[in-house]
């Protein structure tokens, strides 16, 4: 269990303090106690909230908006300067992998020395050793100084020794964002065992996929004030949805004088405007316009854009969110392997999918043109057509999907081959 | 069980009683890091660890030279004389000069990890408490191999050991605390040390003093009492000497080429620089406990 009581977190800025005697006996004498005052920043302001044993929650936000902050309370690195943190049960805190590490001693060595940075003895550590060696895949380098090791082993071996040390609560930092790929993916299979096992996790990163991956819950943090916590979807596209209003009132500032198409008043489209994407249609296997698409039957997703001038390489791609906002699908051009270069003036592009697998429901669709490397939008809108999709003769109504599949039935025997 | 809640709030009143239960919690980490840091003393060196005894040792010769043969200087078994002091005044100097950088140098692990910041002093104190251990064999056969009998009054010695860890330790945790947020700390204690040293009896002896009176404002002291009151090192070093050595006898001040054999310590100076130690290490402990919590923002 773990608990935030109104934390309030001010830290005063390194030029404002006195460092040395000299800057201590010049400051006594000056009346310039408003200049201090100026020099503070508050990283957390009253913030509550409460996360019971097993749950799993993902700070979310800004840059310096105090989630680190956080999680420095919670490992009681940093005391709150009001308010008080409860924290139930030992802490690991994952905030650098192999902190504590000290380069000349050996992988054994430190593999001791960090577990007795946790409270553990040495007969306690020696029972884990073969563990950590094992997952960390350093068995014959473990007598060599860490100094010699390569980044990546020092990782592997401090993110071994850190989930090895049987915490009640685990703090994760962005640091899944370090080493190989299939380092990575052992990291969060392991994590994700850690949580199925009943440990409560805090999670920041900027990740949207790795919080949604490993957060039931989550906390959007602005300017050291919780703006929202609960679900992790909830949360990520409410900020999400701030995130691009940003981006557009930024947008606006830049572009006082542009045309109609890009006003903020449209909160959940952005881009710059080279390409715009003009309509979005539903249509048929017959290639007629419709309000709404049948699961199990063709679609269509026709795009109409209008360029202004030649891009080479352009992706465009739609997504499709359910209405609870799962995000379902989110197809593109790049990924389908077809380039497009786009001449001044129009055009179209269309998604076909033979049997829609939807099932029936309210749906959301988002279209966008990105540059070839998909980080520069043209246009983006997100979620912003509706996508109605009707079940016309199904009995099949659970869940999201409609899957192309066939049940069997055998009595009293195996089942047969499908034949 | 179910794990205990742990508060994490400034300014809350820890009873010291469930500190020193924290403290007791985390003694491997004391361990790791006494041998973490002897381990990276000596690493690359030939001689390794030997250099425990190897250093005083050689202090042990300087010290000899220069009074022994160019100031023929008159104190019987002079090496033994010299070394029991280098001894004890090392531990103490090499504890307060790694340990006021302690907290700052080991910024990375107090940023990172939580744990009660008190063990990165205590590891210091110990660590160079493991090197005086580590020399003391060699003291012993200097001594026994100079003639001077080992007596029952060496059994005082743990006693002595433990006065001056007490002292040493509060020295050590006021200083890091103050070193976290005024780095001049370090610098002056260079100059403080090297004062301190020429003050305390390591190449001579308070009780050159005896019945040199000083006359402070109508007060008459003995300047022996007085340095010995004023020093806390230079009584455990007196003290230190007094059981291993003995004594060397003076007149005017002159040492005659006559020594005393062992005897027991001054157990009145004792109880008081006992008492100092302790005083010294509540304030140090009080301060290090005050503005600790702090360190992680601080460092």
């Amino acid at each position: 269990m773990l608990r935030f009581e109104e934390v309030t977190k001010v830290f005063t800025l390194d030029h404002a303090r006195s460092r040395s005697f000299k800057e201590a006996f010049v400051g006594a004498f000056r009346r310039s106690a408003p200049a201090a005052e100026r020099d503070r920043l508050v990283a957390l302001d009253r913030v509550s909230f409460e996360l019971a044993k097993g749950e799993t929650l993902g700070l979310v936000g800004p840059n310096g908006t105090g989630k680190s902050t956080v999680l420095k309370l919670i490992a009681r690195i940093l005391e709150p300067d009001a308010g008080r943190v409860l924290i139930n049960g030992r802490v690991a805190a994952l905030l650098e992998l192999g902190a504590g590490f000290h380069p000349e001693l050996t992988g054994r060595e430190n593999v001791y020395l960090n577990g007795s940075l946790m409270g553990l003895g040495r007969s306690q550590m020696s029972g884990r050793l073969a563990r950590i060696t094992e997952f960390a895949e350093l068995g014959p380098f473990m007598d060599m100084p860490v100094k010699h090791y390569s980044s990546g082993m020092y990782m592997r071996l401090g993110f071994a020794t850190a989930i090895h040390v049987d915490a009640d609560i685990l703090l994760i930092d962005e640091v899944l964002a370090v080493g190989d790929q299939a380092f990575q993916n052992k990291c969060r299979e392991r994590i994700a065992a850690l949580r199925k096992s009943g440990m409560t996790i805090v999670l920041v990163s900027h990740s949207a996929d790795s919080v949604r991956e490993l957060c039931a819950r989550a906390l959007w943090l602005e300017r050291g004030a919780v703006l929202a916590v609960g679900p992790t979807d909830d949360v990520l596209e409410a900020y999400h949805r701030s995130v691009v209003a940003h981006e557009e009132a930024r947008w606006a500032a830049e572009h006082p004088s542009d045309s109609a198409a890009h006003q903020p008043a449209e909160p959940d489209r952005y881009g710059s405007g080279e390409i715009e994407i003009t309509s979005v249609e539903l249509l048929d296997g017959d290639g007629r316009p419709r309000h709404a698409a049948h699961t199990g039957e063709p679609l269509t997703v026709r795009l109409r854009y209008r360029a202004h001038q030649a891009v080479a390489g352009v992706v465009f791609g739609i997504g499709i969110h359910a209405g609870d906002g799962t995000h379902v699908t989110g197809p593109n051009t790049r990924a389908a392997g077809l380039p497009i270069d786009v001449a001044p003036g129009q055009g179209v592009v269309e998604w076909r999918v033979a049997a829609l697998p939807l099932q029936e429901g309210q749906y959301e669709l988002s279209a966008a043109a990105y540059d070839s490397a998909c980080i520069h939008a043209f246009d983006h809108h997100h979620r912003r057509f509706p996508l109605p999709v009707r079940a016309v003769g199904t009995a099949d109504r659970l869940g999201l999907l409609a899957l192309p599949a066939r049940w069997t039935h055998v009595a009293g025997g195996r089942p047969e081959a499908p034949g | 069980m179910a794990p205990a809640t742990t508060i994490n709030q400034a300014g809350r009143e820890v009873r010291l009683r469930d500190r020193l239960a924290e403290v007791w919690a985390y003694r491997h980490l004391v361990g790791n890091l006494v041998v973490r840091d002897l381990k990276v003393r000596y690493k690359g060196s030939v001689l390794g660890f030997l250099w425990s005894m190897a250093s005083p040792l050689l202090m042990m010769l300087v010290f000899y030279f220069l009074f022994r043969v160019l100031w023929s200087h008159r104190v019987p078994n002079f090496h033994v004389f010299v070394l029991v002091a280098v001894l004890a005044w090392n531990w103490f100097n090499l504890s307060v000069n790694a340990g006021v950088r302690c907290i700052v140098a080991n910024a990375s692990l107090i940023n990172k990890v939580y744990f009660p910041r008190e063990i990165l002093p205590l590891a210091v104190v110990l660590g160079e408490l493991v090197n005086f251990l580590l020399a003391l064999p060699v003291l012993m056969a200097m001594i026994v191999v100079s003639g001077i009998p080992l007596t029952v009054h060496a059994l005082w010695l743990p006693v002595i050991i433990a006065v001056q860890a007490v002292f040493t330790l509060g020295v050590v945790l006021l200083l890091s605390t103050a070193n976290v947020y005024y780095r001049d700390v370090g610098m002056i204690l260079e100059v403080v040390l090297l004062a301190w040293f020429f003050l305390s009896p390591v190449f001579y002896d308070y009780a050159q003093f005896r019945g040199t009176l000083l006359h402070l404002g109508g007060l008459s002291m003995d300047a022996e009492r007085l340095a010995y009151i004023l020093n806390p090192i230079g009584t455990l070093i007196g003290n230190y000497r007094t059981i291993l050595y003995g004594s060397v006898g003076y007149v005017g001040g002159i040492p005659m080429d006559v020594a005393n054999p062992p005897g027991p310590p001054d157990l009145g100076f004792l109880a008081r620089t006992l008492a100092t130690g302790l005083f010294v290490f509540a304030v140090g402990y009080g301060v290090f406990a005050r503005y600790s919590g702090r360190f992680g923002e601080e460092v």
